[in-house]
């Protein structure tokens, strides 16, 4: 079964627009939903929570529509955006309070305990608290009650590493019950590397790959060389290249490459770049 | 909803407490000037228009994007403010009652006769004027809105004034309804529910 799938989604902005973006996050599995500014992350997630209304396509959560089935689909899901959008006079133990009266399943001794662990003031104003305790905050807020499904725009842009490998933590821990899973939308690719499964990647509004991280820091190499070297590699195994001052960069499937070419293991951000920067 | 009200009224509470401080130097000039009337209208007016405050603060912190991906529906969402206006409005008769009955028992300066019709009449001003503006800041939000709102007064009053000669006098509008008075304020009401049933579609048609 598929947390999430979205198929042929569009929508359009002036200047920008999604083109028929498909994709799936299989239950129990974390989907690092990669691309530069201005991609479609947002967009996409905006759609997916009905913040913006669709123009075509279809997107299921849980297998149900999310229109029709609007409420009891967002009392499984918690949503972390790259801010925490609450009135800022409010703090921690008043979210608590009007929290308890929205979910049923709000667990209040599980909030209190996350405030604790990331040491949170209970009783500072929002507008009190730095960023990185604004994103922590909002990170409690998302999974104390519980939800089946994760979905974060951005959760750690802008937060150092120390608290950005807490956050990243905190989400492995909530992965160990098999039937959650996590939409990652993120430009930071390192964050994704520690903990997606998937990488879907979009640009200008469109997927270019959505992929198993597995496949593609396994299955994919780089080859650097000059220009004659890259020519000897068959063209079906080359997915992108590209030039640089110190000669040619091959983005290729390792299995269809002889041996004897030494290929290096690519990082998410390679493979990125390769796909925005290189040509076929 | 309950939820909702409850978020709004700890967001305002601090703000609450400020207009105390402001009803309080308004009690001691009231009670100088021997003007219940006019304590009675700015309490009821400072406290309905805490909705307002309240929607500027969601707007501030873009809590619509955040509210919408709770398990909470629209209507909900609009409503809660309509209802929060209404309990506002309680809260601030409950205050004002007692404190204007005192001033009045004190300086008889305010005609028995004339106190029922002045409270229908503000109550239900005060209904009419939410309204008109929640639903032009659920559409526009604070800044904006505060310019429709100029307009939308502005223009009307400006062409009233102009064809002042064209309208019937309005004092003897006033006194031949006055025997209907007392269905004013659920004339209000109705009114303001109408209003709730426009905002909701402007919200329901809204992005975040």
């Amino acid at each position: 079964m598929n947390a999430i799938e979205v198929y042929d989604l569009q929508k359009s902005f002036e200047g920008f627009a999604l083109n028929d973006v498909s994709f799936s996050v299989p239950q129990g599995t974390v989907m690092g939903f990669v691309g530069e500014n201005g991609a479609g992350k947002s967009t996409t997630i905006k759609c997916i929570l009905n913040l913006l209304k669709k123009e075509h396509g279809e997107i299921l959560l849980f297998g149900k529509d999310l229109v029709e089935h609007e409420l009891s689909i967002k009392n499984d899901i918690g949503v972390v955006f790259d801010d925490l959008h609450v009135p800022e006079t409010l703090n921690a133990t008043q979210l608590d309070k009007f929290m308890k009266k929205v979910f049923k399943t709000w667990d209040s001794g599980y909030y209190f305990e996350r405030l604790a662990q990331f040491k949170i003031p209970v009783s500072k104003k929002v507008k009190e608290l730095s960023r990185g305790m604004r994103m922590k905050l909002s990170i409690a807020l998302a999974m104390s009650h519980h939800p089946k499904l994760l979905i974060l725009d951005e959760p750690t842009s802008g937060l150092d590493p120390i608290i950005r490998d807490e956050i990243l933590d905190l989400f492995l821990t909530f992965m160990q019950d098999e039937t959650h899973s996590i939409l990652f939308s993120s430009h930071i690719t390192s964050d994704l590397e520690k903990i997606a499964d998937y990488i879907t990647f979009i640009h200008n509004g469109e997927i270019l790959f959505s992929e198993s991280k597995d496949v593609l820091i396994y299955e994919y190499g780089i080859f650097k060389g000059d220009h004659e070297e890259v020519s000897v590699i068959p063209e079906h195994a080359i997915i992108r290249k590209r030039n640089g001052t110190f000669g040619t960069e091959a983005l290729v499937l390792k299995n269809e490459v002889n041996e004897v070419f030494s290929l290096e293991k690519p990082s998410i951000e390679d493979i990125m770049l390769f796909y925005v920067k290189g040509s076929v | 909803m309950a939820g909702l009200i409850l978020k709004d009224l700890m967001t305002i509470q601090r703000q609450l407490k400020t207009q105390a401080f402001v009803l309080i130097f308004f009690l001691f000039i009231s009670i100088f000037m021997q003007q219940g009337l006019m304590l009675f209208t700015i309490i009821i007016f400072i406290v309905t228009f805490q909705t307002i405050t309240a929607l500027t603060y969601d707007e501030q912190s873009s809590w619509d994007k955040y509210a919408n991906t709770l398990p909470i529906s629209k209507g909900d969402i609009v409503l809660s403010k309509y209802i929060l206006s209404i309990l506002l409005m309680l809260f601030g008769l409950i205050l004002a009652l007692p404190i204007v009955f005192i001033i009045h028992r004190f300086t008889n300066n305010w005609a028995s006769a004339a106190f029922f019709p002045t409270f229908i009449l503000l109550v239900t001003l005060a209904f009419c004027m939410l309204a008109l503006l929640l639903p032009i800041y659920i559409k526009f939000g604070s800044i904006k809105g505060r310019m429709v709102l100029i307009a939308l007064c502005f223009i009307p009053g400006f062409l009233f004034g102009l064809l002042k000669e064209y309208f019937p006098d309005m004092t003897v509008i006033l006194s031949n309804i006055k025997p209907y008075m007392f269905v004013a304020p659920f004339a209000g009401l109705l009114i303001l529910w109408l209003s709730s049933l426009i905002s909701t579609a402007i919200y329901q048609q809204k992005e975040f």
